[in-house]
């Protein structure tokens, strides 16, 4: 750890290197070992996902391991993917709800906030800064205030979205309690919860692409116009080439973020009503916590994990195209 | 990390567009904007209001829209409520934030200068590390760290929530970045004047970070200020809860009464908004850095 020893340095050292040695090393010291925490903790979750473990067990000398919490290979795998039990079941419906869920916030984000970003552009500095204030706002807010404001909305009887709905003559829907209603073949509850964290995050993405188009010459757009083209052509051909990078990165994180989902659809539905909105998290913070079914859970965060970091890799590879160019 | 490259080159060619006469287009781009403001808006302002109302009338079908008999009882009620001192949960929110927030920064700003400035064997190592902790979620580290509190007895103590929050891998990848900049002939010239290195980076270096450490400071209390998974697992016994957690535990305790609900939820939710919305610019600063959130 220390950095005198270690050196190759032929030239005899100077009390500056001795002092910037000891410097590096009273921080390392304590550094590594609370690092060794965190290595500790990631061998650990990976132990666990191979055995059959519960806190409340009283399971071998190591960690709680083994005896009575047995060791059971790729047995939680094996289970999630082919098995019948109930558990696996459920794991397969959160699994598909997650992606249902993913694949909804993306495309309806980036139609939200691409729009509005390029329009938002485009005005006049002090007004912008007053809208950009205004959509910022829910970003900023916890996002259980967000699920319990939504919750009011929703609220079948004397929630606001149910009386536009009778105002227009629609049906109202009980939104987050009726199984069976849905909407283009996905949930109404889904739907809700998708509609609530839109409304929280779209901000987020929109100063990042503000941020992104406020590098675009606007001289290449007035070019296209002149040469003819729509504003709308000249936006497709012209700026979105050149955003490309900003876009992408977009996309990447807006589904990591919505793959980890969990705050707003604990507090709005919990996962129902049906299971309709059971999302990875939530099963995962179930079975560990409430169910004590740990080793299950273990796994399970695995599945997520990969996920997250398949995405993680194909950023990063975004990234460093981008940098070539 | 990505998308910083942006703001510093894109001030130059704005106005040339702005005199180009688009007046129509410009209206339908206000236009469209306006639209947008009250979706953004209302759902806000139904939280006002119906925290306003009477309970009776928050469960009106049709609602009205302002209260009709206006009434503060809600807040009254909530602030009264021996069951529910909204201090000391205050506190809890304010101590777990504020705690980490100043771990972070140390730490952040120490290890990022330590990379960014001195050659050591373990460099790489570490600095791969923190590369591959800022990948993995902190779902699959959830459970362990559980295990750990619950060994050391931390479960329902707010030094749970602080033990594993005072290295922050996204933090000294920013410190990193900023320390590079930094010219080395002004720490060679702290060196001469027999400055140790702890001086150096108290008094130098430090100094120089601060804007940085500004929003990194903002971006880690926001997170810490509105985080509710590792919370609610941490803390189960309500008098050290923070406030997501109390705010949801309020919420199922009196369901059917929403004009109250909608009232704890302003207390809770919109004194620390109107503090985000001052330092909103560094919390963009934040975001577009790297997209942390």
């Amino acid at each position: 750890m220390n950095t005198r020893h270690q050196k190759p340095d032929k030239r005899p050292k100077g009390g500056l290197a001795i002092a910037k040695g000891r410097f590096v090393a009273s921080i390392l010291m304590p550094l590594l070992l609370y690092q060794s925490v965190g290595i500790f903790i990631l061998a650990w979750v990976f132990a666990l996902m191979f055995f059959d473990y519960s806190p409340g067990r009283l399971g071998g000398p190591i960690l709680g391991l083994g005896g009575s919490n047995p060791f059971v290979g790729l047995k939680h795998f094996v289970e999630m993917f082919t098995g019948t039990s109930a558990s696996a079941a459920l794991f397969r419906t959160s699994l598909k709800n997650t992606l249902i869920f993913a694949f909804l916030v993306l495309p309806l984000n980036l139609l939200i906030t691409l729009p509005l970003a390029y329009l938002l552009e485009a005005i006049g500095e002090r007004l912008k800064v007053i809208y950009r204030t205004i959509y910022f706002l829910p970003v900023l807010t916890s996002s259980v205030g967000v699920a319990l404001i939504w919750m009011s909305m929703y609220d079948p009887q004397a929630g606001w979205i149910n009386t536009i709905l009778r105002a227009v003559g629609l049906r109202p829907v009980a939104w987050l309690s009726d199984p069976r209603a849905g909407f283009l073949g996905v949930p109404v509850a889904m739907w809700a919860v998708v509609i609530a964290y839109l409304w929280q995050d779209y901000g987020y993405n929109m100063v990042i692409f503000i941020a992104a188009l406020q590098n675009v010459p606007h001289e290449l757009r007035e070019a296209a116009l002149i040469d003819g083209a729509t504003p709308f052509q000249a936006f497709l051909r012209v700026v979105l080439p050149l955003i490309q990078p900003t876009f992408l990165f977009v996309c990447v994180m807006t589904m990591l973020s919505s793959f980890q989902v969990f705050d707003i659809i604990q507090v709005m539905t919990n996962g129902g009503p049906g299971y309709k909105t059971q999302v990875l998290m939530l099963d995962i913070y179930r079975n560990a916590f409430r169910y004590q079914n740990m080793g299950w859970a273990a796994a399970e965060s695995f599945i997520l994990v990969l996920l997250v970091m398949g995405i993680t890799l194909i950023q990063m590879r975004i990234l460093r195209t981008r940098w070539e160019y | 990390m990505t998308t910083q490259a942006i703001p510093q080159a894109g001030s130059a060619p704005r106005k040339g567009y702005r005199r180009g006469g688009k007046l129509a287009g410009r209206s339908l781009a206000y236009l469209i904007l306006t639209i947008g403001l009250p979706l953004t808006l209302l759902p806000f302002l139904m939280m006002i209001l119906t925290s306003f109302k009477t309970n009776t009338e928050a469960l009106r079908v049709p609602p009205t829209f302002w209260p009709q008999h206006f009434t503060v009882e809600n807040y009254l009620k909530i602030l009264n409520n021996p069951k529910l001192p909204l201090l000391r949960f205050y506190a809890n929110s304010t101590f777990v934030a504020v705690f980490n927030v100043s771990t972070t920064l140390f730490t952040s700003a120490l290890v990022g200068y330590l990379l960014a400035k001195f050659e050591f064997p373990l460099k790489r190592i570490l600095f791969g590390w923190y590369l591959l902790s800022m990948m993995i979620p902190f779902q699959i580290t959830m459970i362990p760290s559980y295990l750990i509190l619950a060994k050391l007895g931390l479960i329902n103590s707010l030094w749970g929530l602080v033990v594993f929050s005072a290295v922050n891998a996204f933090g000294i990848f920013m410190m990193r970045q900023f320390c590079e900049t930094l010219p080395g002939e002004l720490l060679d010239a702290g060196r001469i004047d027999g400055a140790s290195e702890w001086q150096i980076f108290f008094r130098i270096v430090l100094p120089q970070l601060k804007p940085a450490l500004a929003t990194l400071g903002i971006l880690v209390f926001m997170s810490n200020w509105n985080a509710y998974l590792w919370p609610m697992i941490v803390l189960q016994k309500i008098e050290v809860r923070t406030l997501p957690v109390i705010l949801t535990w309020f919420n199922s305790t009196y369901t059917g009464q929403p004009a109250l609900i909608m009232a704890a939820t302003v207390l809770i939710v919109t004194p620390i908004l109107l503090v985000f919305v001052n330092f909103q610019r560094w919390i963009v600063q934040g975001f577009t850095f790297s997209g942390f959130k």
